[in-house]
């Protein structure tokens, strides 16, 4: 192999083994699926903040069961796909070797899609364990843990077996991410079941609130950041056909930000009844992530150094430099929200949900599309049914975050500056709470807006993706054969 | 940047045909990363040696509010009944009580005012001291974070002249000061 593997140049797949490419193209479904699914459950949750006849009257369709509906669909279902399917296509080619096991893969794949059907079935019903994030029924959980094993002894057999010595970068992010949820999410959800759908947690109080905030937090931080870095290493200098800025950079934010992030969660329960030293801790591993973030940014913009003439033309570049540049905006952002004196005045408001969304919208759905966009062509061996939907669909994201961002940025000072207003009396300014909340509608419709039109991008992509792979398509000129089984 | 070196590690065989370049960290970079570290060591112990703490903060700003209005830290301002207040009260009973405790007083959400039954006492003292300070547990709001002193008598004295019209009781006997064992019957 050391001889053949002198003869690949930059941007050229190695073809000389057999991938699997079959379970790439299935969770490649799947991500294009739920992702249309989850926003468009997202879409209907913001009509129903602006407009609540939305909720239709009937609690299996009211805004308490459909927002944790959303959330698990767009991380769990999307984000999470899109890991599996870019892990399972770039590890093999990183590492020069099949999948160990292709049973375990599809036990994987089957597994994971069962537990988000479930899911899409027991929320609506009611039934939650409350947690944020973390919300699935005991059973269900166990599915989680058993399936993320069998994902985990596939991805390491995987690993042990390569045929490389040297490990890319993108691998330790994606170890991350495989060894870090597994131990957050067996934590977080120990529980005693009482029965088949209910159960109590193990902890109570206080402690149930910091680990649930040490698993919120970091399910953001090794759900939607790390493992989505590792995708960026692999797909970015792939596509702009670029050497990585800085091997060291890389070594240096990799450790940095997987040593920093596990301890931020207590900025989740600053002012709560959390020991002050705990919320003090919490806040300033929160500032100390700014640079290791931005060390992933800078690697990736910097990447792109010399093809920044091919940023003006091709969409899928477009998209990742939205994407790096959001990951860049929304971390200064949670930095700066944690400080006792900001938080003071975001939490509880609206600003929340415009940070996270500058973040799930811009940096992981943005990276995700480019990523899904630059794959199709290469596994199906075709070329794009409309290439030019593409570009419209970048604009179409893109407007539709600023919009939405905007809007919450303004609801949400707004929202922080009127509930600490006081009068010349020392009185509230504004004691109405209710008030205060009707003022919001022009910005939740304008949130409507911009949510919209991301979703209209999606299933552009999807009809895209449908047409691209169902249709009679020419053979693609652009992509090499790679050899499927 | 400038002393990027832009030498190729040459490990691309390794990596799918990825390159990486051996350029240094930008000094900017690590310049940011030190200055959080340090700025985080510097709160800590300016939280920790100088005894700060989020409850004195909260002790901090109500001392300060009530030296910049005493006439609210004055908890004890007197209730005074007349008919000019009572009338004025019902417009902010209207406003902010109605909701609750019924357009003539009878009660719904919360309790009704034209009945002998108290919870917490009948006496002018004793109501005035629920609408300032609220029932949290029952859902009463503390109305004198909300309203002025001045405020919660106009409304006591719309509550307590409708309460004396339909249950007999004279505003004597209202003003009166409560029983020393606690809360009447």
């Amino acid at each position: 192999m050391e001889s053949s593997a002198s003869a690949v140049m930059p941007g050229t797949p190695s073809t000389r083994t057999n991938y699997d490419d079959q379970i790439v193209k299935m969770f490649f479904t799947a991500t294009v699926v739920w992702g249309i699914v989850g926003m468009l459950v997202g879409v209907i949750i913001a009509l129903q903040l602006a407009w609540w006849p939305a909720n239709l009257g009937l609690p299996w369709t009211s805004f308490g069961r459909l927002r944790p509906l959303h959330t698990n669909a767009v991380i769990f279902a999307f984000a999470g796909n899109v890991c599996f399917l870019g892990i399972y296509h770039s590890m093999q080619r990183l590492l020069k070797t099949r999948m160990w096991n292709d049973t375990l893969s599809r036990i994987h794949f089957w597994g994971w899609q069962a537990i988000i059907v479930s899911a899409a079935l027991t929320l609506p019903l009611g039934l939650t364990q409350s947690k944020e994030y973390a919300e699935l029924i005991w059973p269900i959980d166990v599915a989680i843990t058993v399936v993320w094993v069998v994902f985990a002894v596939n991805f390491f057999a995987t690993i042990a077996i390569r045929k490389v010595s040297h490990l890319y970068v993108a691998i330790w992010f994606y170890m991350s991410f495989v060894i870090t949820i597994a131990v957050l999410h067996i934590v977080n959800s120990l529980a005693i079941p009482v029965t088949a759908t209910l159960s109590y947690p193990l902890y109570s109080g206080l402690t149930d609130a910091l680990v649930q905030w040490w698993y919120g937090h970091n399910a953001v931080g090794f759900f939607l950041t790390t493992p989505f870095l590792g995708l960026m290493y692999y797909y970015l200098p792939r596509a702009a056909d670029r050497p990585v800025y800085s091997y060291r950079l890389s070594i240096i934010h990799f450790w940095a930000l997987v040593f920093l992030y596990i301890w931020a969660g207590p900025h989740h329960l600053l002012y709560s009844a959390l020991p002050e030293w705990a919320q003090t801790l919490g806040m300033v591993f929160s500032i100390m992530l700014l640079a290791p973030s931005w060390g992933g940014m800078l690697n990736g913009l910097l990447t792109l150094r010399g093809a920044w003439d091919r940023v003006r033309t091709d969409p899928i570049l477009k998209m990742m430099v939205v994407a790096v540049s959001f990951y860049g905006m929304s971390t200064f952002e949670g930095p700066m929200m944690s400080i006792r004196a900001v938080n003071g005045l975001a939490h509880y408001t609206n600003w929340v949900i415009g940070h996270v969304h500058s973040g799930a919208l811009g940096w992981v759905g943005m990276i995700s599309f480019a990523i899904l966009y630059w794959l199709a062509p290469r596994l199906w061996n075709r070329e794009l049914a409309h290439p030019k939907w593409v570009d419209a669909h970048f604009w179409l994201a893109t407007i539709g975050i600023v919009i939405y961002t905007v809007a919450m940025w303004a609801a949400g000072l707004m929202e922080g500056l009127q509930w600490r207003a006081i009068n010349d009396l020392g009185q509230l300014a504004n004691p109405s709470f209710v008030d205060i909340t009707a003022r919001l509608q022009p910005f939740l419709w304008l949130r409507l807006l911009g949510g919209t039109m991301y979703l209209v991008g999606v299933i552009m992509m999807g009809i895209n993706f449908w047409q691209t792979i169902r249709g009679p398509g020419k053979p693609s000129e652009t992509a090499p054969a790679t050899a499927a089984a | 940047m400038s002393r990027d070196t832009n030498r190729l590690l040459g490990h691309a065989d390794e990596a799918d045909g990825i390159e990486e370049y051996d350029n240094p960290l930008p000094d900017w970079w690590l310049g940011l990363f030190w200055l959080t570290i340090l700025w985080s060591i510097g709160y800590v112990a300016w939280f920790a040696l100088t005894n700060q703490s989020q409850v004195g903060w909260y002790e901090d700003e109500v001392a300060a509010a009530d030296e910049r209005w005493p006439e609210q830290a004055n908890a004890a301002v007197q209730f005074a009944y007349s008919a000019e207040a009572a009338a004025a009260g019902a417009e902010i009973y209207a406003t902010n009580c109605l909701v609750c405790h019924g357009e003539n007083l009878e009660g719904g959400i919360g309790v009704s005012f034209i009945d002998d039954e108290w919870i917490h006492g009948g006496q002018a003292e004793e109501v005035v001291a629920i609408i300032r300070n609220g029932e949290l547990s029952r859902g009463m709001p503390a109305w004198g974070q909300i309203l002025s002193p001045e405020q919660v008598n106009q409304v006591a004295s719309y509550i307590l002249e409708g309460h004396a019209a339909a249950t007999g009781r004279t505003m004597e006997e209202i003003m009166a000061p409560p029983a020393e064992d606690g809360p009447g019957a």
